[in-house]
């Protein structure tokens, strides 16, 4: 009865509260606005996807026409473009797109997809290099600001939506000169506020979680239903929280002013400088290679490649024996002779990459331990997992772009080695790229630590609001 | 031009006590209340029965307040105990409350909400449930509220419209006590007069009242017994039809002078 009965007064104060009721539509217009940019940006990247697929079957059709046209007679359309060869249809002419489908909830969290490639030109020159370009330039102030997006929002501005409605939940009622009235009645300090914040978090949650079903809805991501389940669970458990540290700094028994100044300082610390810190301290101590060293390191292997090609192709046939079918080594080919050359750069590459790769590791590692730090990282964690933007689906992208690339060599190297003229027949059985997602099952198993630890926090902090608020007796 | 509010007969027969001949629906034994050093209220024994309107009097820190406070479990005793119709406040809270109505010193309301939307919140939280707002305007009516300002909003109010509502509140509770801290305080003479009235009637339907004042007229002309405190001890009772008003007034002095 007493939570009705709050909830109804509730709904009569917000009714009559100019000032909350313009708060509550500042932040649903910015919610709205963080859901159509992010739907903007996932546009976007299906357009390009798109583009990706649509040039893999022209360049396939256009080859396959040359190919043809050779084959009747017809004369290459250059001499050192000739389609014939395998290196020139293994290599930039013929590469493939493998591309990266936006996450299925890519409208609501950008995530990291505008600073990661999301596709790769395959071809038998790509190499540890590839991987660590972008093939696409962002809008710089996007990169320094991150993205407008939902999950932004939800991580750096929900708290403070609800630091603005329940920083003085009951300090407000003693200022005011209510809570006297309101502790007569046979109702309890712990069960009025928890009305009062249940019905302001029914607004808040209602409000964030409503946008991103509309967004969803809108962008066909209910097939994924795992994520959006996932995704609304981290909304209302990072809203929780918020609300359950209001709560706690509430059942202190200060002043609003007090307790605003507390909450805004604990969104700056677990929201802003944290993650910073967090962030900086990985930098430091774990600090990356600079890709100057791989540039460096890639020219020197090549320059000195290119002298030793003789030498490194009898070393690369020793290494793979398997590739070296029909190879006189004592008489190779220009093309063979490239290869050789191609291999000993990437093999110098994979070493320097392995290095930055390491390093890269060492970070996340480090991040990972200390991401509990703050639920704000907890948080956007698993926004940016359940949208299938975050780290791992990029991993698992890339990984299997690197198998493809394998693929793509043990197609096209023997017959480089071979020094095989290609025809248009070879075509339909060239390797063709295909991402294979990742189930809900993974992404719920890496959601699962965060989320609990989130949980177990929220818990704690309204066990501590509830022990203070159970000391709340009058209105003093 | 104020109705007549239908109130239920309150219903001290619930308390335990109510089986000797005098029951009492409010009552301290030996209460204590310590600040420190200072004694806030000391070794206080209290009883008021239906239909009584009990008159603590005394100066400012007297205690008359933390008495109160203590009734309705606002604070913890130091040692002794209190009881509403013969619930220990102390071991059950809620429940006491739900037998209390308290008006305090300054009502003080939802300021956007209006005087009746206020009193169905308060009347629905102290156990009343849902109630026709006809009802509710008739009961604030009672309580002297001008029927057109039952739907104004309450930052327009006077202090003695809002403490009307206060009352309205208190009656719609159909409790068996009031407690009432300094009700009258900054009321105009005939607000308090109508005031006075309204604590009849209640009296007559059985609620037993302990009110804090300072006002010995009042005390006088309203109450059926006066307590004077002083340190936060219970100095000396008496009984209003014992004494004139002069009387009242010496022997408060008397005792302040001690």
């Amino acid at each position: 009865m007493a939570l009705r009965t709050v909830l109804r007064n509730e709904w009569r104060l917000l009714a009559a509260d100019r000032a909350l009721r313009i708060v509550l539509a500042v932040f649903a217009v910015l919610f709205v606005y963080a859901l159509a940019n992010g739907m903007a940006w996932e546009r976007f990247q299906e357009r390009t996807v798109e583009a990706a697929r649509t040039g893999n079957a022209e360049r396939v059709q256009a080859l396959e026409q040359e190919l043809a046209d050779i084959a009747n007679g017809g004369r290459p359309s250059s001499p050192f473009r000739d389609p014939r060869a395998p290196n020139v249809l293994g290599g930039a002419r013929g590469a493939h797109a493998a591309v990266l489908e936006p996450g299925p909830l890519a409208a609501l969290a950008v995530g990291q997809s505008d600073l990661l490639p999301y596709y790769y030109d395959v071809s038998i020159y790509t190499n540890e290099s590839s991987f660590q370009q972008n093939g696409e330039v962002e809008n710089p102030l996007n990169l320094v600001v991150g993205r407008f997006d939902l999950a932004f929002v939800t991580v750096y501005l929900l708290p403070l939506l609800v630091l603005a409605l329940a920083f003085n939940v009951l300090s407000e009622e003693r200022e005011q000169g209510t809570l006297a009235l309101t502790l007569s009645q046979p109702v309890s300090a712990r069960d009025v506020v928890g009305a009062k914040l249940a019905f302001r978090a029914l607004l808040v949650v209602g409000l964030a979680a409503g946008v991103s079903l509309l967004g969803i809805l809108a962008t066909g991501g209910f097939g994924s239903s795992g994520r959006v389940l996932l995704w609304c669970a981290t909304v209302t458990l990072y809203a929780l929280f918020w609300f359950a540290l209001a709560a706690w700094v509430n059942s202190l028994r200060r002043s609003s002013a007090w307790n605003a100044t507390v909450l805004v300082g604990a969104w700056l610390v677990l929201v802003v400088v944290l993650p910073a810190a967090v962030n900086i301290a990985a930098g430091l101590l774990h600090p990356l290679p600079s890709r100057v060293e791989m540039i460096t390191a890639q020219r020197e292997a090549s320059n000195e490649a290119v002298n030793r090609r003789s030498e490194l192709l009898a070393r690369y046939l020793e290494d793979h024996p398997e590739m070296a079918g029909g190879v006189v080594a004592e008489e190779p080919g220009l093309g063979a002779l490239a290869w050789a050359a191609t291999d000993a750069v990437n093999t110098r590459l994979e070493e320097v990459s392995a290095v930055h790769d390491a390093r890269r590791a060492d970070q996340l590692a480090l991040v990972r331990r200390y991401r509990f730090l703050s639920p704000a990282l907890l948080a956007q964690e698993v926004l940016v997992d359940a949208a299938g933007t975050g780290d791992a689906r990029f991993a698992r992208f890339q990984s299997q772009v690197r198998a493809f690339a394998d693929e793509w060599r043990q197609f096209f190297v023997p017959a480089i080695l071979a020094n095989e003229r290609m025809t248009a027949d070879v075509l339909p059985d060239v390797p063709t790229f295909r991402f294979a997602d990742e189930g809900p099952a993974d992404v719920a198993g890496r959601a699962a630590v965060p989320l609990t630890v989130l949980g177990g926090l929220v818990v704690l902090v309204i066990a501590g609001a509830g022990v203070g608020l159970g000391r709340v007796r009058g209105a003093d | 031009m104020s109705e007549v509010v239908t109130i239920d007969a309150p219903s001290a027969s619930a308390s335990p006590s109510s089986a000797g001949a005098s029951p009492s629906v409010l009552e301290a034994r030996a209460l204590s209340k310590r600040y420190g050093d200072v004694e806030a209220v000391s070794n206080l024994d209290l009883r008021v029965g239906p239909s009584e309107i009990y008159c603590l009097l005394g100066p400012n820190g007297a205690g008359k307040t933390t008495t109160i406070h203590l009734f309705l479990g606002f604070l913890e005793p130091t040692a002794g105990s209190v009881h509403v119709t013969g619930l220990d406040v102390a071991a059950e809270p809620l429940e006491s409350k739900r037998r209390l109505a308290y008006i305090p010193e300054q009502v003080m309301l939802y300021r956007n909400l209006s005087g009746l939307e206020n009193l169905e919140y308060f009347a629905a939280l102290g156990g009343r449930g849902s109630l026709a707002p006809e009802h509710l305007t008739d009961v604030l009516a009672g309580a002297g509220l001008p029927r057109d300002a039952v739907r104004r909003r309450v930052s327009e109010y006077s202090k003695g419209m809002r403490q009307k509502v206060g009352v309205a509140i208190a009656i719609a509770k159909e409790a068996d006590a009031l407690l009432l801290d300094e009700p009258t305080s900054g009321l105009d003479p005939q607000a308090s007069n109508e005031f006075s009235e309204l604590l009849g009637r209640l009296r007559d339907r059985g609620v037993a009242v302990l009110m804090a004042t300072h006002d010995l007229f009042r005390a006088k002309e309203t109450g059926t017994r006066v307590g004077i405190m002083r340190h936060g001890r219970l100095v000396t009772e008496m009984s209003t039809d014992e004494i004139g008003h002069a009387d009242l007034e010496r022997i408060y002095l008397e005792h302040m002078h001690e």
